[in-house]
């Protein structure tokens, strides 16, 4: 099994979450501090893009303090923060397409063509987060939670709501897709 | 259940990929992003959320909106398609005005003689006046407006430009704040923010006396607000208020004059006389805001001071607003730094951390400050490694280092620039200065660094100086 110390729930979630529910505003600040980076990225790689990635955050917190009530703890906490933040990149990516239909449609101005970065750093992320937007929905989500986020497998079921052989077979499809990807990128 | 290591393999491919995700996985966010989400959501626990709404009053809600939706787009179809395509010209009717909804829910509304042109970049006033009311626009991503030699950089405001017959320019804020950049009167030049306006200023431009200069390429005005060293501020006009056009001096109220440091002239608005709108009272931040806006700088100075020393949100906005009057305002840009430093010993976490970071090292740059400024950006790029002002700091650093004559050090700071820039004007002028630096070092990359910088901007501002490096290069070979 890979190591996951990233995903693992620290100790004293449980504690935090009680505290918050009870209007304790340090525990409110330090769940924030420790789960606003990790949503940050997990938006970031799951394609939501630079310019609502921010919004897309403080949404997820509001939603995250909105149901901290029914938070049982049978769960991590990551899992569950890492569902909620799904459905919000899910629905922010619903809303991107909605909108930019409707923009190919009523308006004019193309966007502006990204600025050149020599960078090695940020080609490849570039690349990659290119590659995994053309995943589907189901498939980027396991890749995403699995490969960058390092979330164990049965964890990655649960936030997909699927059984974990299906999670399973996500990942091999997504992985066959995106190395498929990348060696059509390297000829 | 194991899982063998992916991208497994030693093609090219399989390298790559592994390591884009080794970034992935080391990708972190902003550290000013993080910040702004905190106090977006830092008051959670106060507030009194509203309950969640049922599943089936989204559903009827849905339904609603799209029978709404439906009827909307069958009001408006005709309307926008005809509109603000590339070369499409929007003007109001001859009595009355004309609104439009523009990319990003921009509203403009034409006043009678208001001529609006698309021609594929930002939009332009060519005549009359025109109001815009811009909906919060996300960092980096300013809605521009072009008039005459002039454009306008706005984050979320309300605010009208005008251009009369004479071809002079006048903008007013109604809310927010917006910037005014130009080349100066002759059109040439590195681009500058000559104005900063906030609710109830006005700026207008000098008096057009010779032939309007050719627009150039708008910029991204974060970048170019770091001006190269050396720069200085543009003798400053005065033009009586009387000429300006109509709406500078709103009807309603009373304005006076004050010369803006690049050119043209900032009007404050007060308004409406204090009998009929009295000042308002209890929040003092709002009552130090309305004392600046109606430009009783010395009162607003004095209510920040006081606030300042206080303690919550309200005593660091203050902290920090004590430096920007008495650098944009004052025009004291020594005390301006120590305040700003004072700020940032008082708050070293606060939330306009990085903003005060950024103001001390343009404030020492612009007054000729250069090894402080340097110092400054130098800590700046060390302590902030993912900050989204990144590029604009890296590139202030290399026109500091560059005017020096310290080209090996401007190459680096111009390459932090290329790699952190979020806009193009800052990436298009550290490409093209990191070539010229390495021709002026002797670097046999500089050439093909010309030549990049020509493929990746066909038609950039600096073309014709790129030009000439890689004809110099070819006529040496």
């Amino acid at each position: 099994m890979r190591s996951v110390p990233r995903a693992a729930g620290p100790a004293g979630d449980l504690d935090m979450v009680v505290r918050c529910r009870r209007g304790d505003g340090t525990a409110w600040r330090s769940l924030y501090d420790r789960y606003a980076p990790v949503v940050h990225r997990f938006l970031a790689a799951f394609g939501v893009p630079t310019e609502e990635r921010e919004d897309a955050c403080q949404e997820v917190f509001v939603a995250v303090y909105r149901s901290l009530g029914r938070f049982r703890g049978e769960a991590r906490l990551s899992t569950w923060i890492y569902r909620i933040a799904a459905r919000h990149a899910a629905r922010a990516g619903r809303r991107r397409r909605v909108r930019k239909l409707l923009s190919t449609l009523l308006v004019r101005e193309p966007a502006p063509p990204p600025a050149p970065d020599p960078s090695d750093r940020t080609d490849r992320l570039r690349l990659l987060d290119d590659m995994i937007a053309r995943l589907s929905e189901k498939k980027r989500l396991v890749l995403v939670l699995f490969e960058i986020e390092g979330v164990p497998i049965e964890e990655v079921a649960k936030i997909a709501g699927c059984p974990e052989n299906t999670a399973w077979s996500r990942l091999h499809y997504a992985r066959a897709e995106l190395t498929a990807m990348a060696k059509r990128r390297m000829k | 259940m194991s899982t063998p290591r992916w991208p497994d393999g030693h093609d090219p491919a399989a390298r790559e990929l592994a390591a884009a995700l080794d970034h992935a996985r080391a990708r972190t966010a902003d550290d000013m992003s993080l910040r702004r989400g905190w106090s977006a959501v830092a008051d959670l626990p106060e507030r009194r959320l509203p309950p969640r709404v049922r599943r089936w009053s989204y559903f009827a809600g849905g339904v609603a909106s799209a029978a709404l939706a439906g009827a909307c787009a069958a009001l408006l179809w005709p309307r926008t398609i005809g509109g603000p395509r590339p070369g499409a010209v929007a003007s109001a009717p001859e009595a009355g005005v004309r609104r439009l909804t523009l990319e990003g829910g921009v509203e403009a509304k034409l006043s009678a003689s208001g001529v609006l042109r698309f021609d594929g970049g930002d939009p332009r006033v060519e005549g009359g006046e025109v109001r815009f009311s811009v909906p919060h626009r996300a960092p980096g991503r300013p809605f521009i407006v072009r008039a005459e030699s002039y454009w306008v950089v706005v984050v979320g405001t309300r605010f009208g430009v005008a251009v009369d017959g004479g071809r002079n320019v006048a903008i007013d804020v109604d809310e927010g704040v917006v910037e005014v950049w130009g080349r100066g009167q002759d059109g040439k030049g590195a681009a500058r923010r000559l104005a900063r306006l906030a609710p109830g200023e006005g700026w207008r431009s000098p008096p057009v006396a010779v032939e309007p200069p050719v627009v150039a390429p708008p910029p991204t005005p974060a970048a170019d607000a770091a001006p190269a060293a050396g720069a200085r501020p543009a003798t400053a006009s005065a033009e009586p208020v009387d000429k300006a056009p109509r709406h500078a001096a709103r009807s309603s109220g009373h304005a006076f004059a004050l010369a803006s440091p690049g050119g043209g002239e900032i009007v404050h608005a007060v308004e409406a006389p204090p009998s009929e709108s009295p000042p308002p009272t209890g929040d003092p931040t709002a009552i130090a805001r309305a004392a600046l806006a109606s430009g009783d700088t010395t009162r607003a100075l004095q209510l920040y001071r006081a606030l300042a020393g206080k303690s919550g949100p309200a005593a660091e906005n203050a902290a920090y607003e004590i430096g920007k009057i008495l650098g944009d305002k004052l025009g004291q840009p020594a005390a301006a730094v120590a305040a700003w430093r004072r700020y940032r010993s008082e708050y070293p976490q606060g939330l306009l951390r990085i903003e005060a970071d950024v103001s001390i090292i343009e404030t020492l740059a612009r007054s000729g400050e250069t090894d402080d400024a340097l110092a400054e950006a130098a800590d700046f790029l060390r302590r902030h490694p993912d900050s989204e002002r990144r590029g604009e700091i890296a590139r202030v650093a290399g026109d500091l280092y560059r005017a020096r004559g310290d080209c090996r050090r401007a190459v680096g700071a111009y390459q932090i620039a290329i790699g952190a820039a979020r806009t193009r004007d800052v990436s298009e002028a550290a490409a093209f200065h990191r070539a010229e630096c390495l021709v002026r070092l002797g670097d046999s990359g500089g050439p093909d660094a010309a030549r990049a910088y020509l493929r990746s901007y066909p038609s950039g501002r600096f073309r014709s100086e790129a030009t000439a490096l890689v004809s110099e290069d070819g006529r040496s070979r």
